[in-house]
């Protein structure tokens, strides 16, 4: 992790040359410099002031680098520690708590900068015996943690706007209808390929639009082949994806031929009383109700799923968490190593996930409307990216370019 | 000839006899602490530097030298003196710490107003701060921190140009750097980095620059009165060089002191140094 510190310099640092030996020095060493405050003397007898923050690759480099430039008088800027408070309630934390982004954030405790970990926006930081920091939701945190305060110690790196990659070069803003489709799709392919390269996990979050659109073979697909490594949904997605491989219909809409099916409206409720009956969707896939679909391929690979409840649910689903803050530590626990984030026409559940992504998450939202992509984007998911398209199209081309099998 | 522009100082020197001289630790590569001193040898060549001094135009003024302190005859590292003000130095080594009471206690006594630079920073007084021009040339790194001379800017006035010294041997800036007159100075480049002798260019008009043998005879430790310059030695070519500008060159052999790692500029410290507000034409930055 890249490494900053604040230094400054002072006196006639220009006229003597040791600014500019010093920043040689920085820049020798590999390191970036930014100058933060300079005061220059209006005359070679008249002192100068300069403060400049310095990265290096990581925490070590950064400390040999401040022990070289020291000799010349570049002094660390003491940034006091972090300050805790004690919470005194369970789910309470103590006023004036420091109020988390989802960028990558330290805190220095005992004069060191210490990586908070798991960062995630609106939540706090609690700080163990050990000197572990990490973030904790509002409802997590117990009397007796140490919470940190105010706004001291605290250090927020900015996102770098890495380059995007040729594909999303000419995109002006964040999102855009006017893209071609093939190389978005492609560009998509190769940011999980890349992931999967490098041992990261590919989280899909599903609206029930998956299903309607026909795209539901094709996310199996991808879930078949390795391509998905956790998905979150709700009762809806579950529903669709089990009713159109079990009756094939959704909605009791025929997906096959587009039309309804005589007493298809109530074909979903059947669907869920019979995955009840088996007590989980994993017991329907056991007993052979289920022989087909997302979730049905998504149990034969252990590959994890979480399905968040909403007050419109019919059933619901036996395996939907019905508790929203249950819910959304369930999403928590299964965010560990995830690099890629696709948000596939959903708009509650993909906001929902954004809320608890790090920012360094490649996030990637598809959808019709290109609300959705702002929405997200406004809530504080600025790292995500919109693709404005219809999903059903998306994950075709997304299977084809992936999988092997039909 | 000789610029009849010479320096503003060097009239009046701080000297202190060599009754507790010895080499009892080793705080620089030219000390050996199993060397013996010849402590007769060592008065005379003190006695000689003291009245060639006199002889040369200046007044020389003594300290009481005390028990235990055997590098307290070394007054140039007492501090700084600006008109009548006393920076005292922060000795880099627990070794001379314990000299900074004696100087205080004698400056105090002289009327002199103390002003102390802060806990944490080393400073090493007039060894390592040379005023030329209108400007203090510092020298940083193994004795004083760079850090140290923006504190001795602001309690001074002066005006600073730092300068890091970059070789063991010539551990403080009065080894490599001696200012002569208003435009020249012996210079060691052996003990500079090249942005010191990039600042160099644009300070002194003639520069001696003193051969890397030269230097480690101890030829910039030098101690000017006026056109006179006194030398713990003086290869040929300095000489003449020194004659050709109309300076008088004295030799006072000093190895007594050099065992321990210091010249004859090491043995005095200038007390008549105004280094005050610098002129206001100074070139804009």
């Amino acid at each position: 992790m890249k490494a900053t510190e604040t230094v400054e310099m002072q006196g006639h640092i220009v006229d003597s040359l040791t600014l500019a030996k010093v920043l040689d020095i920085v820049v020798g060493a590999g390191a970036e410099y930014t100058l933060d405050e300079v005061e220059l003397g209006r005359t070679s007898s008249d002192p100068s002031r300069g403060r400049r923050s310095i990265t290096a690759d990581d925490d070590v480099a950064l400390a040999t680098l401040l022990d070289q430039i020291h000799l010349h008088g570049a002094n660390r800027v003491s940034a006091g520690d972090a300050v805790l408070a004690v919470s005194e309630k369970d789910g309470v934390l103590p006023a004036g708590f420091y109020s988390t982004t989802n960028l990558p954030t330290s805190v220095r405790l005992a004069g060191r900068w210490r990586p908070v970990e798991r960062p995630e926006m609106d939540c706090a930081v609690v700080v163990d015996d050990s000197g572990t920091a990490r973030t904790v939701p509002m409802h997590r945190v117990r009397s007796g943690d140490r919470v940190v305060t105010g706004s001291d110690g605290i250090r927020v790196e900015m996102p770098v706007r890495a380059a995007r990659g040729h594909a999303f070069e000419f995109m002006t803003s964040e999102v855009s209808s006017e893209k071609p489709q093939a190389l978005l799709v492609a560009e998509v392919c190769r940011r999980a390929a890349e992931n999967r390269e490098a041992g990261g996990r590919l989280l899909a979050v599903c609206g029930p639009a998956v299903v309607h659109t026909g795209a539901g073979p094709d996310l199996a697909r991808l879930v078949r082949n390795g391509w998905v490594d956790v998905l979150f949904a709700g009762n809806g997605f579950a529903t669709h994806d089990i009713e159109s491989n079990v009756m094939g219909t959704s909605l009791g809409v025929s997906l096959g031929e587009g039309t309804a099916a005589e007493g298809g409206h109530a074909n979903h409720l059947r669907v869920i009383n019979e995955v009840r009956r088996h007590g989980s969707i994993a017991g329907a896939v056991r007993a052979g109700f289920l022989g087909g679909g997302v979730l049905y391929e998504c149990v034969r690979r252990d590959v994890p799923f979480v399905l968040a409840g909403s007050i419109r649910d019919d059933g619901p689903l036996p395996d939907v968490v019905t508790d929203v803050v249950a819910a959304a530590d369930a999403m928590r626990d299964q965010l560990e190593g995830v690099g890629v984030a696709l948000m596939l026409a959903s708009t509650l559940h993909g906001i929902a996930t954004g809320n608890l992504l790090p920012a360094g998450v490649q996030t990637f939202c598809v959808d019709i409307n290109q609300a959705v992509a702002i929405k997200l984007s406004d809530r504080g998911t600025h790292q995500a990216l919109g693709i404005v398209t219809d999903v059903g199209l998306f994950l075709r081309q997304m299977a084809d370019r992936l999988c092997r099998d039909a | 000839m000789h610029d009849e522009d010479g320096l503003s100082w060097g009239r009046r020197y701080l000297m202190c006899p060599p009754s507790h001289f010895g080499v009892l630790y080793e705080i620089n590569p030219w000390m050996d602490a199993t060397t013996v001193v010849d402590a007769d040898s060592a008065r005379q060549q003190w006695e000689h530097l003291a009245s060639t001094l006199r002889v040369a135009g200046a007044e020389v003024v003594l300290m009481e030298p005390a028990d235990g302190l055997p590098d307290l005859v070394f007054t140039a590292n007492a501090g700084l003196v600006n008109g009548n003000q006393f920076i005292p130095s922060r000795f880099r080594h627990p070794e001379r710490q314990g000299e900074t009471d004696v100087d205080v206690q004698w400056f105090s006594e002289q009327g002199f107003t103390v002003e102390w630079l802060p806990d944490g920073v080393s400073n090493e007084g007039a060894g390592d701060a040379l005023p030329f021009g209108d400007v203090l040339v510092s020298g940083y790194h193994f004795r004083s921190d760079a850090a140290s001379h923006a504190y001795v800017s602001r309690l001074t006035g002066a005006a600073v140009r730092s300068v890091e010294l970059i070789d063991p041997r010539l551990y403080h800036l009065d080894l490599t750097f001696c200012p002569l007159d208003s435009r020249r100075a012996m210079v060691a480049p052996l003990g500079w980095d090249r942005y010191g002798l990039a600042v160099l260019e644009n300070l002194v008009p003639e520069p001696l620059f003193l051969e890397d043998e030269e230097a480690l005879e101890f030829c910039g430790n030098s101690v000017v009165v006026g056109s006179v310059v006194v030398m713990p030695a003086c290869p040929p070519r300095v000489g003449r060089q020194l004659e050709r500008w109309g300076f008088d060159v004295v030799v006072c052999p000093v190895d007594q002191f050099l065992k321990a790692g210091g010249g004859c500029r090491c043995l005095t410290l200038a007390l008549d140094v105004h280094l005050g507000l610098p002129s206001a034409e100074s070139t804009v930055t």
